[in-house]
């Protein structure tokens, strides 16, 4: 899926043959190929981009590594500005960016995320690459802005920022500056010298004047580059320079007023009327200027003004779009304000007028809108809703529809539909239902075919008719999408299923998100089996619309529930179909996701060496392949595993990370950290904490159970009878909480949690000495266990559990998979070497980190590659160094080295 | 959103900004109808009521455009423009 770039603004400006030499600053920008950033810095007139193209076309600079990107207003909108900045960059390295346009495509990348690839794909590349962004000063959005600081921050030694602006960019200069990595040229430097000057004026320019009349301009403009361009302007066929010069020089008018009144005297009237009319324009072309002239020959004009040096900057080698000077462009703009008042409005509709015959809506837009008219914009902002929504220019949307009169949106159902969406993007509830009402009504006008529900009110106005049939749907969807905002479950299924009784014919897209809602409002409230049917709804139908990465999404949420339903081989093979679906478009956003799901799952199935592998895949993949939430979930399995190696701190640590970037994405929170800290504290034997987190939590065994606290309630059953196990008197509350978890799990088809419950009564029995109930309930658990492959459900409850097991496969017919899982037990048991010669020996994986003690990494770079934390990297070493009584990291690997530990 | 405060009138500030040079009278349009007025030591004044922080900063956003050096910004008490103190 394209979208409509301008070429013009990807190609170098052609410089004029007739230029001044530069050595010195060119010398100066060939700093620019040892440093990441090059600021040229000066307000207009200076001769910035003149300079940039003189440098880049010199020896030092091959322009096939040149990725040279002219900026407007228009990359404000991140989106656009990415979509740009990849396309020229593609210019000159076709390979760079592709992950990064098609991340373009799916909602809710970060510039960073998208960024990031466009790095890495850059590091890839073998040969020099610029960077130019010219006109910087225009972008004054700020994700646009963090975005190229991010850039200049992070790219590849051979990559290099340059950057021209009139004013300094907001990017860390003072840090650039400090470490020697910014090349700059100011205002100071673009000043033509007298040297300068006297080269433009005599031998550029033809003017033969006299060195003290060049040294009066010089001194007049103050080597300010436009001033002197409109000097010789001026002076261009005159006789009288000396007396021109000395009138110029005495007089104290700001010197482009004074200069450009005699440049604009000096024209026939009709090029000043050409001048004065187009001046308005941001780009023009001969065609264009003939619509806003009302004249013919606007080719013709162009190409002279061209020729003759005034102030038309050619945009394309054939010359066919031209833009002014843009000192000169306000001159203009200012006079023909002044002089021409009531013109203005019909300059920029006629601007307007063609812009949308000839398909370049952004620009007809900006031109209705300076016109004042305000139902001219509110007609083409309709028209161009769906390709800015396909390419996500939300910002784009949003910031057209606030610039309309409320009123005007009011009666236009497609702009108030629209607008609705673009509130909820952001997640903004505010003016959403307002928007939703008014199109209702206006809808309700148009089926019953008359012009407004009140006599008074204006009429309804609908321009994209197509647009129409799919609004009914959208409304319905949109008051879901508000219903769950509020958390409100009955809300968002009877709004969905009514987008989905709306949804056009064929329309996948109108299908599948309100499916998608409907799964999440089933999810929400346990009925699994519903959540199960229509996530698979939305699925298919975002399939079939080639909304792949929210494919991804909804299985995140078929796999969980599979889960909680006990079906772990039919969640394995859901990630499995998911990933094999986003190889096609590798990497997409969410695959990184899959590869934790399935750590997850191996993970019960205690295939710890697969779980790791994914796990590291899932990182290769990076962030930009991830959803938000893999940050969390990544972390969180990781602990897990941790858990398993006995390395109880490392997984604490990455709990408390996990805690730390958790982020919603609306699924019920059915395993929350904590409460997975509990239960790390809890097998640690640090009972006193996990009785903490309970009665923090307020948590009690009667409390009333429902599935989005199962996990809770699991957690304060353990804590129970761990301290049954300590002779506490708890034996009934603890079987009254089993019983109840376990009808429920039962009525509720959770098969997975009934096997867990089953397993948690054995262990109950067994702390109150009942050997042979728990016994015949552990062998029922294993019976359930064994279809689904469940390992870590029993080995997780640790030596207890162990020696249940013992108990049951010494009875002689035990299940086959209770066999198994005690055999599991041998294989897995904390991995920790007896004979280290220590009196304190070593942890698995404080000898992992003395491994890295002994190689060349650092403390960041270890806890890196451990995946912890620094501080975490700073405990295990000192506990290290206690354990082999040394004091330093040199002593720790030499006294390590003669215990034979490394 | 589109609609400014209904009490935006009651915030809007008188402003001088003083620049180097001798501005001609027919920028004032251009500088949203700013009083412009030349003074003998080369310098101008625009002068005049703006509606809030951004309209002043559109303002000397403008006027750097044009490349004309800035001088001072003052906030002038009461409606009128106060006189020029050089």
């Amino acid at each position: 899926m394209g979208r409509a770039l301008l070429e013009t603004k990807l190609k170098i400006p052609q410089q004029r043959r007739d230029l001044v030499h530069r050595p010195g600053l060119r010398h100066r920008l060939d700093g620019a190929w040892s440093s990441p950033l090059t600021l040229v810095s000066a307000p207009a007139g200076f001769g910035k981009t003149t300079l940039l193209t003189q440098w880049l076309a010199g020896a030092a600079a091959p322009r096939a590594a040149v990725a040279w990107l002219s900026l407007d207003a228009r990359d404000n909108d991140p989106a656009l500005f990415l979509a740009y900045l990849v396309t020229a960059v593609q210019h000159v390295s076709p390979g760079v960016g592709v992950t990064a346009l098609s991340l373009l495509e799916s909602p809710g990348t970060s510039t960073e995320a998208i960024l990031l690839t466009v790095i890495n794909d850059l590091a890839g590349v073998d040969h020099e690459v610029v960077v130019v962004l010219d006109d910087y000063h225009v972008i004054e959005a700020g994700e646009v802005q963090e975005g190229v600081a991010f850039l200049a921050e992070h790219v590849p030694a051979h990559v290099h920022l340059v950057i021209s602006s009139r004013a300094d960019p907001a990017l860390p200069l003072a840090r650039f500056r400090a470490c020697g990595e910014l090349v700059e040229i100011r205002a100071a430097d673009l000043r033509f010298t007298a040297a300068e000057a006297t080269a433009y004026l005599n031998d550029v320019m033809s003017l033969a004047l006299r060195p003290q009349d060049v040294a009066a301009l010089e001194l007049r403009t103050e080597g300010w580059i436009a001033a002197l361009q409109l000097a010789a302007l001026s002076l261009r066929g005159r006789d009288d320079s000396a007396a021109f010069i000395a009138g110029f020089a005495g007089d104290d008018r700001y010197v482009v007023d004074y200069l450009a009144e005699e440049v604009l005297h000096r024209q026939p009237e009709n090029v000043r009327d050409f001048l004065l009319r187009t001046c308005v324009l941001s780009r023009m072309s001969g065609p264009l200027c003939d619509a806003v002239t009302g004249q013919d020959g606007g080719n013709a004009m162009l190409a002279a003004l061209d020729r003759a040096n005034l102030f038309v900057v050619p945009l394309d080698d054939r010359r066919q779009w031209y833009r002014y000077h843009h000192l000169f462009a306000d001159v203009l703009r200012a006079r023909l304000l002044d002089e021409r008042p009531a013109q203005v409005a019909e300059l920029h509709r006629l601007a307007s007028d063609w812009h949308a015959l000839n398909g370049d809506r952004p620009e007809a837009v900006r031109h209705a809108l300076a016109s004042g008219d305000f139902n001219r914009a509110a007609a083409v902002v309709e028209l161009a809703v769906p390709e800015l929504r396909r390419t996500r220019q939300e910002a784009t949307l949003r910031s057209w529809l606030e610039a309309l009169p409320n009123e005007l949106i009011k009666v236009r159902p497609v702009l108030s539909v629209a607008y609705a969406g673009a509130l909820l993007v952001y997640g903004e509830l505010d003016g959403a239902e307002e928007r939703l009402r008014d199109a209702e009504a206006r809808l309700e006008d148009v089926a019953q075919q008359r012009q407004s529900s009140t006599e008074a009110a204006p009429a309804t106005v609908v321009v994209d008719r197509a647009a129409l049939p799919a609004l009914p749907a959208s409304i319905a969807l949109y008051r879901a999408a508000q219903a769950r905002i509020h958390g409100d479950v009955a809300g968002t299924i009877a709004h969905a299923r009514r987008a989905i009784d709306l949804a056009p014919e064929g329309d996948h897209l109108a299908r599948g998100a309100p499916a998608g809602l409907l799964g999440l409002a089933y999810w929400t409230v346990g009925d699994l089996d519903a959540a199960h049917q229509w996530y698979t709804e939305a699925s298919v139908n975002l399939g079939k619309a080639g909304h792949l990465a929210d494919v991804l999404g909804c299985t995140i949420a078929l796999a969980d529930i599979c889960t909680a339903k006990g079906r772990l081989g039919e969640a394995m093979r859901t990630y499995q179909r998911s990933l094999t679906l986003a190889a096609a478009q590798s990497p997409l956003r969410g695959e990184a996701d899959m590869h934790v799901g399935l750590a997850q799952i191996l993970r019960e199935r205690n295939d710890v060496d697969a779980a790791w592998a994914h796990l590291t895949t899932s990182r290769e993949l990076g962030e930009h392949a991830a959803l938000p939430q893999n940050r969390y979930r990544w972390r969180l399995v990781m602990a897990r595993l941790r858990q398993i190696e006995g390395d109880a701190d490392g997984a604490l640590d990455l709990l408390d990370e996990a805690e730390q970037l958790y982020t919603s994405d609306y699924f019920p929170d059915v395993r929350p950290i904590p409460a997975v800290r509990a239960r790390v504290l809890l097998a640690q034997g640090r009972l006193d904490d996990a009785v903490r987190w309970a009665r923090d939590r307020g948590l009690a065994s009667d409390d009333e159970l429902s599935y989005l606290h199962e996990y809770e309630h699991l957690t304060l059953a353990r804590i129970l009878i761990a301290r049954v196990a300590n002779g506490e008197d708890r034996w009934e509350e603890t079987t009254r909480l089993l019983s109840r978890l376990l009808d429920a799990a039962d009525r509720g088809g959770r098969t997975g949690i009934v096997t867990e419950v089953l397993a948690l009564q054995a262990l109950t029995e067994q702390a109150r000495g009942e050997g042979q109930a728990a016994v015949a309930l552990l062998r029922r658990a294993a019976t359930l266990a064994e279809p689904e492959g469940y390992v870590r459900l029993f080995l997780d409850e640790g030596p207890r559990m162990t020696s249940l097991l013992q108990t049951l496969v010494r009875q002689g017919d035990a299940p086959e998979h209770a066999r198994l899982l005690l055999s599991a037990t041998a294989r897995t048991e904390p991995r920790v070497a007896a004979s280290q010669g220590l009196v304190d020996p070593l942890s698995a994986r404080e000898v992992e980190v003395l491994r890295m003690l002994g190689s060349d990494l650092d403390g960041p770079e270890i806890a890196s590659q451990l995946v912890v934390s620094l501080n975490t990297v700073r405990t295990h070493t000192k506990n290290i160094y206690a354990k082999l009584g040394v004091n330093s990291r040199r002593a720790a690997v030499r006294r390590s080295k003669d215990l034979g530990l490394l | 959103m589109s609609t400014p405060p209904a009490n935006h009138r009651h915030e809007q500030l008188t402003y001088e900004i003083r620049v180097q040079g001798r501005l001609d009278q027919r920028w004032a349009a251009w500088f949203d109808g700013l009083t412009v007025t030349a003074h003998g030591d080369g310098t101008t004044a625009l002068a005049g009521p703006i509606v809030d922080q951004a309209a002043l900063h559109g303002l000397l956003q403008r006027l750097h455009d044009i490349g004309v050096p800035l001088i001072s910004v003052t906030q002038i008490d009461g409606p009128a423009p106060a006189p020029s103190n050089s």
